[in-house]
């Protein structure tokens, strides 16, 4: 008997639950969906997580995030080769500071400039101020993962009030990999001291088109 | 690693002795307590949140064979492969195996206490692998030869002047007294680690049954480089973190974060499931995943089945009095607090680890902060009564056990002897408290006074007080 079967073995001794499939009926859950407008709600949470929020695509918007991009020392701006939108901004932004475009490729082999990685969002959740980003469809996850500063395009079409919906559409045919960013890389491990940039971004941008 | 919780009075002693975890300790657990307790309060269905989820799990545990086979059958499908683990000593070779198969050298790996049961690092490293730990605080501790304090901050005894001394010394940076210096070194250090393992290996704090997912909750994104970067990636998850669905999920993601650290939600979830598929740039070609038994399917059988619904938050170690005071290593293993004063008897055997669940005043501050109501001062209660009936405990304790019953049950001799102790109290202590006590007693004298007797009952107290408050 192999290890799998000894183990089903001792489980379903004292339960007796093969078979049974879904629980009886559960207590309801938390109602976390604020009543109103989800763009509010979400630019307001994603701000708590730590992020930045922009509404573009106006020039303000652009010149705004040139601004902060550089004040992060950021040379290199990389996009998905499959992302027309995220292209479109980084290559907007090319005159707003002396930024070259670079590839994803690049990055990864470990470039040493200092990047800023752009990526349309699957989704925006109001509730907690999160970008759901996924590897559906053969997509990257390099510009949230590798990159110092990570601008997210969100059209606000894409955002929801809760994870629920968030999540449902994928469940049917889940890809390799879902990912909740909510605001930027942090860690707290040296006296409790909150810090950004642990591994991931050090700056979380989130650039809401209409 | 290493069992050392029967030594958990001179361990205690030791940490209440040392100036440094002492004052960490002082910064730290408040702050944790004070930003869940502020967490809580701005989220109204935290209550409704925690009965869905204490009832799921006992849902769980009622059919975990049923769950844990449709977790595996979906994981399977979607190209990982599952290895189930008896005990600590199957385990570690199962992975071993697995690295030498896959041709690994270097692997990262985030944060897993599961992991650590079964000493996966040591395993490893026999194997000539090396593994780098990935999360920050896991790698302060790793480069300093210790096991983690903290379920969540594992480096939580550390200063930066500690930190700092320890990245010159190990990674030949210059001292500096900055911590977001000290976190850059790091960062530096550890993402060539990422660009370069063959292998991530990651805990679990989820499984979800209906979609074959390993879900990971991390702030530092550690997590998420370790299991999409690397070609392998390894998964080490006890087998009681499934959840039946991916429905459930959000509800313990409003749960998790909040009770560690009194966030909204953690800055990085990655719902992984499978391996990558045809046409993704990146992600693992293969997934493992270890499920470990070792100790909990018997845990199941018994009374103390509840504790199995631990999410693993540590918001139980922060309430803790006794936690706040000697910090996580006192307790000799891998969990620490209420949790580990519970579950490490239940995993190691209770003769391995005796003192534990008398490590508690009782107070019930676990067990109103548990996300999933784990009724954490009765069990730690009820295993002091197995220590008992496995002859544990001293003929002294039991015997002065048994005499305290027998009075506090009979009103009338606990009136009495309070008279006596009253006045007997008042002339010799003269109001002060009693100590240097023989033995059996000198275990309570020598570390504090045993306060003076009042010189009235109590129950004369209270009369007076009910007649004057009327």
């Amino acid at each position: 008997m192999n290890e799998r079967e000894s183990l089903f073995r001792r489980l379903s001794a004292p339960s007796g639950g093969h078979g049974a499939e879904a629980a009886g009926p559960l207590p309801e859950g938390a109602p976390t969906a604020a009543p109103g407008d989800v763009v509010a709600r979400f630019a307001e949470t994603f701000t708590a997580a730590g992020g930045f929020l922009l509404r573009g695509p106006a020039e303000a918007a652009l010149s705004d995030l040139g601004e902060m991009l550089r004040a992060e020392g950021v040379t290199s701006l990389f996009f998905p080769d499959d992302d027309p939108v995220g292209r479109e901004v980084a290559e907007a932004l090319v005159p707003f500071g002396p930024f070259t475009l670079t590839t994803a490729a690049q990055v990864r082999g470990g470039s040493a400039e200092v990047t800023a990685g752009f990526r349309t969002a699957e989704a925006g959740i109001a509730e907690t101020g999160t970008i759901v980003e996924t590897s559906a469809g053969g997509k990257t996850l390099l510009p949230g993962l590798l990159a110092d500063v990570h601008v997210s395009i969100v059209p606000i079409s894409r955002v929801v009030a809760r994870m629920e919906e968030a999540l449902s559409p994928l469940a049917s045919d889940m890809p390799r990999n879902i990912s909740f960013l909510s605001g930027p890389s942090k860690t707290a491990d040296i006296e409790q001291t909150l810090t950004v940039g642990a591994h991931g971004p050090k700056k979380a941008i989130a650039l809401l088109l209409a | 690693m290493e069992l050392n919780a029967n030594a958990f009075a001179r361990n205690a002693r030791k940490a209440l002795s040392d100036k440094t975890l002492q004052e960490a300790l002082g910064r730290t657990t408040g702050r944790f307590e004070a930003h869940r307790a502020a967490a809580v309060a701005g989220f109204p269905g935290f209550e409704a949140a925690r009965e869905r989820a204490s009832a799921v799990k006992i849902d769980v545990l009622d059919h975990l064979g049923t769950y844990l086979g449709r977790f595996i059958e979906e994981a399977e499908k979607r190209g990982a492969v599952v290895h189930v683990a008896r005990d600590a000593v199957q385990a570690r070779e199962i992975a071993a195996r697995i690295a030498r198969d896959e041709g690994v050298t270097l692997a990262v790996k985030s944060k897993s206490m599961a992991s650590e049961e079964i000493s996966f690092n040591e395993a490893l490293e026999a194997a000539g692998v090396t593994v780098v730990e990935s999360d920050l605080g896991e790698f302060i501790i790793q480069l300093a030869g210790e096991p983690p304090s903290h379920i969540i901050a594992p480096a939580v005894h550390k200063t930066r002047e500690e930190v700092s001394l320890l990245f010159e010394r190990h990674l030949g940076e210059p001292r500096t007294d900055s911590i977001p210096e000290l976190v850059g070194m790091a960062r530096k250090h550890l993402r060539a680690k990422f660009l370069s393992a063959g292998m991530g290996v990651s805990g679990g704090n989820f499984l979800v049954a209906d979609t074959g997912s390993v879900v990971l909750v991390t702030n530092e994104g550690n997590g998420r480089m370790g299991t999409v970067l690397p070609r392998v990636h390894l998964a080490v998850v006890g087998i009681e973190k499934v959840i039946p669905r991916m429905a459930d999920l959000p509800t313990f993601l409003r749960l998790l974060p909040r009770s560690a650290s009194g966030q909204t939600i953690s800055s990085y979830v990655s719902i992984l499931t499978g391996t990558k598929r045809a046409g993704d740039p990146e992600g693992p070609e293969r997934m493992h995943i270890l499920l470990l038994d070792c100790g909990r399917s018997a845990i199941l059988e018994g009374k103390y089945r509840e504790i199995l619904k631990c999410i693993r938050c540590g918001a139980c170690l922060n309430a803790c009095p006794v936690y706040q005071s000697v910090g996580g290593h006192a307790y000799g293993w891998v969990y620490s607090g209420p949790i580990g004063a519970v579950l490490t008897p239940l995993l190691v055997g209770l003769p391995e680890a005796s003192p534990l669940p008398d490590a508690s005043t009782l107070c019930g501050a676990c067990a109103q902060v548990c996300p999933v109501k784990i009724p954490l001062p009765d069990f730690l209660l009820e295993l002091r009564s197995d220590a008992r009936d496995q002859g544990l405990k001293t003929p002294g304790e039991i015997a002065g056990m048994k005499g305290y019953a027998g009075v506090m049950k009979r009103a009338g001799l606990l009136e009495a002897i309070e008279r006596i102790a009253g006045v007997l109290g008042q002339f010799f202590t003269k109001g002060k408290g009693i100590a240097g006590l023989p033995y059996p007693f000198s275990g309570w004298t020598e570390r504090r006074d045993f306060p003076a007797p009042a010189a009235q009952p109590f129950r004369k107290q209270w009369k007076i007080r009910r007649g004057v408050r009327g």
